[in-house]
């Protein structure tokens, strides 16, 4: 399992290579710069020359990328072309907001929607069937950002007992959670559709197998058979599928964080692409394909824990 | 299994209303601070000398002032700031400035702060002329600065200019904001998101994509703010502010240039909406160098395809204006309506170009197109362009003119106009002086791309045919000889005889200015009467108070 796992993270390394180019290659071919968004539309053209040149914006492309691969091999962001700050401080401040959030609504949606997955499907077309069915496949249709203002509507305006602004910090883990609860509620709702609904179809298509029937057959309580048999059976599905949602989940969590003003890593990109900032893009793609590659990863070592015939090789 | 759903629920309800029960009050914020949110993910830059952004500038103007400043609320006046006084020479070429005494720089790491003197006016002068520390520099070329003894300050200029021309660039906005020396030696880059100044606020917290916490200044020279600090928000989503404002955990914040908000938040229960100026005017920048646009009749004919009035509506009657010249209302050289009627009788010209279809469709077929013609040109996604510039398209294709927008993100359109891209140019600004705004849009020098300083001057005033008689023409010498004036009079006559001279060619089609839009609860006191304020955001300052 260990050298699986080094094997798996050694094949990262050419999938960060390769979202590196695409993103510094991208955000080059677009348009403006960030020497253009730092002084503004009253510079004249001298003075954005000069501080593409301090940028070194004037460099051939190559060896621009030269110098951010080899930056990038040292562990160095660098810092932002923008305000100049340093970018690794900023992920390290950005990174735990859109990590807890992420992380509630996994949470969220694996609480919520398991139980109500297996309830659906061992209650199938009954009216829970379909209410829970209606609900999940409305939870798919909503966009997040809507999601997002409904909740801010509901529970900080209609009922005022939730804030929309600020994201409180780490040194008040209360206030902190209270912050989250809004956002980590709206990517919840969304993970618990795409959950019940996977979940639902996962049961379903294991409720007659043989094993299902025959512990039945034996006189096992129906809480037995739903716990040892079928939702451990129904289980390898939806961890692969949590895992791949997760991943839909980090990219619906850029739009909480906007909706929601939050200081995560969606912030900062937008913000990055926005000022045309490449050094900080470049980081937040990076993070952002880390994180990818460490789902699948962590992912795929579930199903061992899960389905003991899973060996890794 | 209906239990563990029923777990689950239950589970989260008791964690909310642990976190409820157990969370500080965020709702409801001290009265004493204010909060403040503006449409912004971040701040780019809070270094006074580069700051440009709406939130930059709500921010700066906390904490830095100037030598003399625009009066607070209303723009068309200056008043002694950091200098208690001032005189000029007789040959208009020596300026100097008496400093106030007592001023004390804000406190900044171990540093308790000191008194402010000659000697940082002088290094924030010259920053402030230095390309590589300064987006301002063109304004203070030809400047030198001199400490004359601790509190007084000469300015030495190569030409002298007027009153009107030379307060601006040393008040309280962009270059003319002074930076103490000590503390932007000291913290070097680390000045552009840790800003040390004199202002009302010192700066105390910045928490990127956040907000910026500022405390009061207990030492500020016009009196102990009234607040106790300010709270400045970045929420880029109009939704959540307009939350922030309702349930109160912000008390001001930033709106769109929109007819239905204004109206939305007039009806909100404890909300006031400002909408002040002087705003941003919106020009179409016609391209002499693009066919068909360097035909006269084909700019005359848009001209007349077009009506302000209506542009403005589109906008919103709360927000907007028609604007008949390239400088508009309410800096000094613009032209009202009136006066280019009388002026264009007594020319036998027409300089207001009021709509009429039959001009247009005339104009047209004399240049080649009476079916009209098509055009294409790149366009920012921002409302404030879109609002309008669907309005003109609207109103052009009903002159059998279209124009085609390819909508792209605001860093790509001005990436794009700068590249000489567009035919048609919707560009939206203010400029601090009649001078500056001729400079950038009329002048030769200023052409984009081609120019000697390539800036704004989309239409390539300068370098073209703009009259249809066969020779290059230009306002050159005119804006420099009008810079050169040290008589006020003179000198508003002079750019008003340019923009004459614009108009007549049809270079741009000056269409209508744009107010700021910010909503506030009732109890905030700005402390005085906003009409215009130069920052694009209400200024906060020692009057500045909250009376919940």
């Amino acid at each position: 399992m260990i050298a699986y796992t080094i094997r798996r993270a050694l094949i990262a390394i050419p999938t960060l290579f390769i979202v590196l180019t695409i993103t510094f290659v991208l955000i080059r071919i677009a348009p403006g710069d960030p020497a253009e968004v730092r002084l503004g539309d009253y510079a004249s053209k001298e003075a954005v020359e000069a501080l593409r040149k301090e940028m070194g914006l004037n460099k051939p492309i190559w060896i621009q990328y030269l110098h951010t691969l080899k930056d990038l091999l040292q562990g160095d962001f660098g810092r932002s072309m923008v305000n100049g700050r340093p970018i690794s401080k900023d992920l390290i401040r950005s990174l735990p907001y859109t990590l807890e959030l992420t992380l509630v609504g996994i949470i969220f949606g694996a609480v919520f929607g398991i139980p109500t997955g297996v309830y659906t499907a061992l209650k199938r077309n009954t009216l829970a069937d379909y209410i829970g069915r209606i609900l999940s496949l409305g939870g798919l249709s909503f966009p997040t950002f809507y999601l997002g203002i409904l909740l801010m509507l509901a529970f900080a305006i209609k009922i005022p007992i939730f804030p929309v602004v600020g994201a409180g910090d780490f040194s008040n883990l209360t206030k902190n959670f209270y912050h989250l609860f809004l956002p980590g509620l709206t990517l919840g709702l969304i993970m618990t559709a795409y959950v019940t609904r996977m979940t639902r179809s996962s049961v379903l298509n294991i409720l007659n197998e043989d094993y299902v029937r025959t512990a039945r057959a034996k006189g096992l309580t129906e809480r037995k058979v739903i716990y040892i048999h079928l939702l451990r059976n129904a289980l390898l599905p939806i961890t692969a599928l949590i895992g791949i949602y997760a991943i839909v989940l980090i990219g619906g969590s850029v739009m909480v964080e906007i909706v929601f003003s939050r200081p995560g890593l969606g912030k900062m990109m937008i913000g990055a692409l926005k000022q045309r900032d490449y050094t900080t893009l470049q980081a937040v793609m990076i993070t952002f394909t880390s994180f990818v590659v460490l789902i699948n990863l962590i992912t795929d070592l579930m199903y061992g824990l899960i389905d003991p015939r899973v060996r890794y090789k | 299994m209906m239990k563990a759903i029923k777990m689950a629920f239950i589970t989260v309800l008791a964690f909310a209303l642990f976190f409820y029960i157990g969370a500080p009050r965020a709702l409801g914020a001290s009265s004493e601070v204010l909060r403040i949110s503006f449409d912004a993910g971040d701040i780019l830059d809070l270094h006074p000398h580069f700051a440009h952004t709406t939130q930059d500038r709500g921010v700066v103007h906390l904490l830095f002032t100037g030598l003399v400043r625009y009066k607070t609320g209303d723009i068309g006046k200056f008043e002694p700031d950091l200098a208690e006084r001032w005189e000029v020479s007789k040959d208009g070429l020596t300026w100097t400035f008496h400093l106030r005494r007592g001023v004390i720089v804000h406190p900044w790491k171990d540093n308790p702060g000191y008194e402010l003197t000659s000697e940082d006016v002088v290094y924030s002068f010259k920053s402030a002329a230095d390309p590589k520390r300064s987006a301002w520099a063109a304004e203070y070329a030809g400047m030198t600065f001199e400490p004359v003894d601790k509190y007084t300050v000469r300015f030495t200029l190569q030409k002298p200019i007027s009153e009107l021309l030379f307060l601006p660039k040393v008040a309280d906005y962009a270059g003319g904001l002074i930076i103490p020396k000590k503390p932007a030696e000291e913290l070097g880059e680390g000045f552009r998101t840790h800003p040390v100044g004199t202002g009302p606020f010192i700066f105390n917290k910045y928490l990127p994509k956040e907000k910026i916490v500022t405390v009061r200044h207990e030492k500020f020279y016009r009196g102990v703010p009234k607040l106790a600090g300010v709270e400045v928000f970045f929420m880029s989503d109009l939704s959540s502010r307009k939350f922030g404002l309702q349930n109160k955990e912000l008390d001001v914040i930033e709106g769109p240039p929109s007819q239905p908000w204004v109206e939305e938040m007039q009806a909100l229960p404890g909300v006031k909406v400002n909408v002040f100026g002087p705003g941003e005017s919106g020009v179409l920048h016609f391209n002499m160098t693009k066919k068909p646009f360097d035909d006269i009749r084909v700019r005359r004919a848009i001209a007349y395809a077009l009506s302000r009035d209506e542009v403005a509506t589109a906008i919103g009657k709360a927000i907007a204006e028609a604007v008949y010249s390239e400088i508009p209302n309410p800096q000094p050289g613009w032209i009202t309506r009136d006066e280019l009627v009388q002026r264009g009788k007594k020319d036998k010209k027409d300089y207001l170009y009021a709509p009429d279809r039959k001009k247009v469709k005339k104009l047209l077929t004399e240049a080649g197109f009476p079916k009209g013609f098509t055009t294409e040109i790149s366009l920012t996604e921002r409302g404030e362009y879109q609002v309008p510039m669907q309005n003109v398209v609207a109103q052009l294709r009903e002159s059998g003119i279209n124009v085609k927008l390819n909508v792209v993100d605001h860093a790509t359109y001005h990436s794009n106009i700068r590249k000489d891209m567009n035919t048609i140019v919707l560009y939206n600004c203010w400029r601090p002086t009649a001078d500056v705004r001729l400079t950038h849009f009329g002048h030769s020098s200023s052409i984009v791309v081609t120019g000697k300083k390539p800036i704004t001057n989309f239409s390539h005033v300068g370098a073209v045919d703009a009259d249809g008689d066969g020779k290059v023409d230009n306002v050159d010498s005119l804006i420099e000889s009008a810079r050169d004036m040290l008589d006020a009079k003179e000198q508003l006559a002079h750019w008003k005889e340019i923009q004459f001279k614009l108009l007549d060619w049809c270079i741009a089609y000056p269409v209508f200015i744009k107010r700021f839009t910010f909503a506030r609860q009732d109890y905030v006191d700005w402390g005085y009467d906003l009409k215009s304020t130069l920052i694009l955001s209400p200024q906060i300052n020692e009057l500045t108070r909250t009376t919940k």
